[in-house]
């Protein structure tokens, strides 16, 4: 309950002022830009390349989102009070692990439909994409949550967030990339990576879930 | 100037043990029989199995200190988990190392992106940051804490390095002592001289751990002072 408390005031904060969401959308963009034209301009080897460069993107955009999560609360000065409510703080992570999560399952649907523009990436079938986006985004979220509250109050920690999270978050990305692939390609083997992605997003959240808590404490 | 001895004789007794081990290992490695199918090419076998198998090791043990110390704030714990994640960067780079001067006979090149060698980098990759947050955190305990979840986090790069060559066909041989499906690959000339080397590197990691926690603690009593 006091996640979702947590989760629907972040996205209040944010959607009354969205400028952390429209850089977020706007670095996605430029990414996918850049990578068209180094990638380009041959139809063929743009499509084949596309499900690496929405993943790319993503992950590039959504670094920003795990730091963005944890600094709303710096600017505000208020994450010393949220971490001294009383009881576990489990529900601290979740919340804000459902906000990053959504923006970031978000930012991808869009990321989808650039591709489809940019690259002739085609989005359908649908469904299969969006459980691609879905398991592959909540996986990056919970490490990008997690490793954000860490460094949002150390110096340099947005250079350092990219740095600790890439490595740490390259099974998930890995097998959103294989997952979005064979997706495009008509391969049935997008299941496996589903698989794969179910595990590690399990792993990596309970791992995570654990942690948190004492290292907060 | 007892308070200050570096090292312990402890560690001084484990150093000479695995010195001897290492010697020993070292002429093992040039006596037993060579491949038949690499010929004297696989003996850096005996090197490269034992620093891989230290890297992770060390990851482990940096991993459970650093739960250790989550878990009671104390300060010993958080110096070897340290020292251990630092010994693991340098067995790990070694590992690299020795396995690329394996691949360029082998395979025709140093580096290729299969999975056993990019996992292994990617390893690597997780602990430089670690200690790249280490460096930024000036408060001791915050340090350790927060660089403790990273290692532990950190720890899930070791079974996928080991498992990739079992999950994903590639270049690299699976191992030699097959923990998965408990099979030995070896010869028993060429296990013995295995064993004796892991049980040398192993020697040496106790030994450089036991030595590097022990000059943190002199650091830190020295900053304090």
């Amino acid at each position: 309950m006091r996640s979702y408390w947590l989760w629907t005031r972040d996205l209040r904060i944010e959607f009354r002022s969205p400028v952390g969401t429209l850089a977020v959308v706007s670095f996605l963009a430029v990414v996918i830009l850049i990578l068209g034209l180094a990638l380009g301009p041959d139809p063929a080897s743009l499509q084949a390349a596309a499900p690496g460069a929405l993943w790319l993107a993503l992950a590039f955009a959504g670094s920003l989102l795990g730091q963005r999560v944890w600094s709303l609360e710096v600017e505000n000065q208020t994450l010393d009070e949220l971490f001294l409510s009383p009881g576990g703080l489990e529900w601290i992570y979740w919340g804000k692990l459902a906000f990053t999560s959504g923006l970031v399952i978000a930012v991808g649907i869009l990321a989808l439909f650039l591709l489809q523009l940019a690259f002739s990436f085609s989005p359908y079938p649908l469904i299969p994409h969006l459980v691609t986006l879905f398991l592959g985004g909540l996986g990056y979220s919970i490490v990008a949550t997690f490793l954000g509250a860490i460094t949002a109050r150390v110096r340099a920690g947005e250079i350092l967030l990219p740095l600790l999270l890439f490595p740490l978050v390259v099974p998930v990305i890995l097998g959103s990339v294989r997952a979005s692939s064979a997706i495009a390609t008509g391969s049935a083997d997008y299941t496996t990576w589903w698989g794969l992605l179910v595990v590690f997003d399990a792993i990596y959240l309970a791992g995570c879930t654990l942690i948190f808590p004492w290292m907060q404490r | 100037m007892k308070a200050l001895s570096l090292p312990d004789y402890t560690t001084r007794l484990l150093l000479l043990a695995a010195i001897l081990a290492l010697v020993l290992g070292g002429l093992l490695a040039f006596l037993v029989p060579t491949d038949v199918l690499q010929g004297p090419l696989t003996r850096i076998l005996y090197l490269h199995v034992p620093v891989a198998w230290v890297a992770y090791l060390s990851f482990g043990v940096a991993a459970g200190y650093a739960l250790a110390h989550l878990l009671t704030r104390q300060a010993k714990f958080d110096r070897i988990s340290a020292a251990s994640a630092e010994l693991g960067v340098i067995f790990t780079s070694l590992t690299l190392i020795t396995g690329m001067l394996w691949g360029r006979p082998a395979w025709g090149a140093y580096w290729v992106w299969e999975p056993r060698l990019t996992t292994t980098a990617i390893l690597l990759a997780i602990y430089l940051g670690y200690f790249a947050l280490r460096q930024t955190v000036p408060d001791r305990e915050v340090r350790g804490v927060v660089s403790g979840a990273v290692a532990i986090l950190g720890l899930i790069g070791v079974p996928i390095s080991y498992m990739s060559v079992y999950w994903w066909r590639g270049l690299h041989q699976t191992a030699s002592i097959d923990l998965v499906n408990q099979q030995v690959h070896l010869a028993p000339p060429m296990l013995a001289a295995l064993l004796i080397n892991l049980l040398a590197f192993s020697l040496i990691y106790l030994a450089f751990l036991r030595a590097r926690s022990r000059l943190a603690e002199l650091e830190e009593k020295w900053e304090s002072s």
